[in-house]
């Protein structure tokens, strides 16, 4: 509790704290079990030049990824599912996996991959963010992860061809928030009335769908019809993150 | 995956139904050999006949490149997502009953096994040199002359590290597998996911390795041990087939 926690991770913008999905997992957890986190939003002085952000430090350790940040702040006793059953954990794993599956590679798509947006959003705002020549560097360098990603865990033959990747992989993803969406009901959060890590993975991957302004729209237009998830993301935005304030 | 011909429902089953996978003895992996089971045991619980085939080309019959495979009529599907949806299109389904959220759950979990199992078994088969080399290897080869073997041992290792660098499992996590999943899905009837469950579950439990990390994992969890029993019980010892080898 002593030690300062310190966060390493992508700016915010367009309403949103972070416009990263998983500095926004990490932002959200701290808030929901109070970590006391400082924020270092990345900018023109930054050094590092891994791309592994979020990165959490402490005064003797640096852990990264998301799932690993978590686990740390929970041996730290900042543990959002205290109140979970055990099922309920379990079913925390399990909606995490279907987001990583059915809803990321579509999520990746629409910020990295596909043309209009990548050139005309997420490039500049990510290039604005760090120094050059870095700028130059770390956004085709991202994009290429993601296409990597996209294909090598989707595309099999005879789905070689982004194109058809791109069809299943939207598809699944609205699947996947109708799920959500079903799952959700009219709860305020997943597990009842108090926020957990699964509310956290859900508004972290959710949140930047839903709030960048991208000119190909087609998941994002699914996402708010969906009004639940909406409304799921607006509540945790006002209530945790008063951004009104410029805090980050 | 599957190729579809016009009048794809119209048709009842047919009793020779066929399942492709690679040879039992000498060629099949872990990984495929659980898929295979899965879909066998999704088969028995819908109480549809099918017949097991074995080709050492099988991975390359396939539409999909993936086994196991279903040859129905006149068409060909493969992998167990698709083939619950063939079978579902063809008025067979274990989850019809359940509601909205259970099906979201069942759903989730069903990515979860895949997610942590399937990729947990590659990691061991793949990326674990000790298996490797002495099982993995040999028997991916073992149909095909030299060099042909070695070439497609090689290429095919070379495909899984790249996907597992791509999901993050470059260095060695199989501590965190968590095999403490509750089968959340209705006690009356089994579902997709039992088969998928079961098949990831049973294959593990019996296959020798040189790495016995993954087995004994699960050999921890009584409840998960009595559930592939019964499991094995119902669906493969009563119907007359005999003990799953």
């Amino acid at each position: 509790m002593a030690a300062p926690l310190e966060l390493s991770c992508w700016a915010g913008g367009w309403g949103l704290p972070s416009v990263h999905s998983e500095s926004l997992v990490v932002m959200a957890y701290a808030k929901f079990c109070g970590a006391p986190l400082k924020v270092n939003v990345i900018d023109n002085t930054w050094r590092g030049s891994r791309g592994d952000v979020p990165i959490l430090t402490t005064e003797d350790n640096m852990v990264s990824q998301p799932a690993k940040i978590l686990n740390f702040l929970r041996k730290q006793k900042y543990n959002a599912d205290y109140e979970l059953s055990a099922k309920q954990g379990a079913d925390t794993l399990a909606y995490i996996a279907l987001l990583e599956e059915k809803l990321l590679p579509a999520v990746l798509h629409t910020f990295w991959v596909e043309s209009d947006n990548y050139f005309t959003v997420t490039k500049p705002w990510f290039a604005s963010q760090i120094p050059f020549p870095l700028s130059l560097i770390l956004p085709g360098r991202m994009s290429k992860g993601a296409l990597n990603r996209i294909l090598l865990t989707r595309g099999q033959p005879p789905l070689y061809h982004l194109r058809e990747v791109e069809a299943q992989i939207y598809r699944d993803a609205k699947e996947c928030l109708n799920l959500l969406s079903n799952r959700l009901g009219t709860s305020q959060f997943f597990f009842g009335d108090t926020p957990s890590t699964l509310d956290a993975y859900v508004f972290g991957f959710l949140a930047p769908l839903y709030k960048v302004r991208f000119p190909k729209v087609q998941l994002q237009e699914h996402l708010k019809q969906l009004s639940n998830l909406c409304r799921f993301c607006d509540d945790i935005l006002s209530s945790y993150f008063r951004l009104s304030l410029g805090d980050g | 995956i599957y190729l579809v011909a016009e009048s794809k429902s119209a048709e009842p089953w047919p009793e020779n139904a066929t399942l492709y996978q690679q040879l039992k003895g000498e060629q099949i992996l872990l990984s495929d050999n659980a898929a295979s089971l899965a879909v066998q045991a999704f088969l028995q619980m819908c109480n549809l006949p099918i017949k097991v085939v074995c080709r050492a080309n099988a991975e390359y019959m396939s539409p999909s490149g993936k086994v196991p495979f279903i040859h129905v009529g006149n068409q060909v599907i493969s992998e167990l997502g698709p083939i619950v949806q063939f079978v579902k299109a063809k008025g067979h389904s274990l989850s019809d009953g359940l509601g909205e959220v259970q099906k979201a759950e069942m759903k989730a979990y069903m990515e979860l096994v895949n997610n942590m199992l399937l990729t947990a078994e590659l990691y061991l088969q793949w990326c674990d040199e000790a298996t490797v080399g002495e099982i993995t290897h040999a028997r991916y080869g073992s149909p095909y002359p030299w060099p042909l073997n070695h070439i497609l041992a090689y290429q095919k290792q070379w495909e899984v590290k790249r996907k597992m660098k791509a999901i993050g499992w470059g260095k060695k996590t199989l501590d965190q597998l968590n095999a403490t999943y509750v089968t959340p899905v209705s006690t009356f009837r089994p579902t997709e996911l039992d088969a998928l469950v079961f098949g990831h579950l049973y294959t593990i439990l019996t296959t020798q390795l040189t790495n016995d990390e993954l087995s004994e994992k699960v050999k921890n969890y009584s409840n998960l041990l009595a559930f592939c029993r019964r499991i094995e019980q119902h669906y493969f010892e009563d119907r007359g087939k005999g003990r799953l080898s």
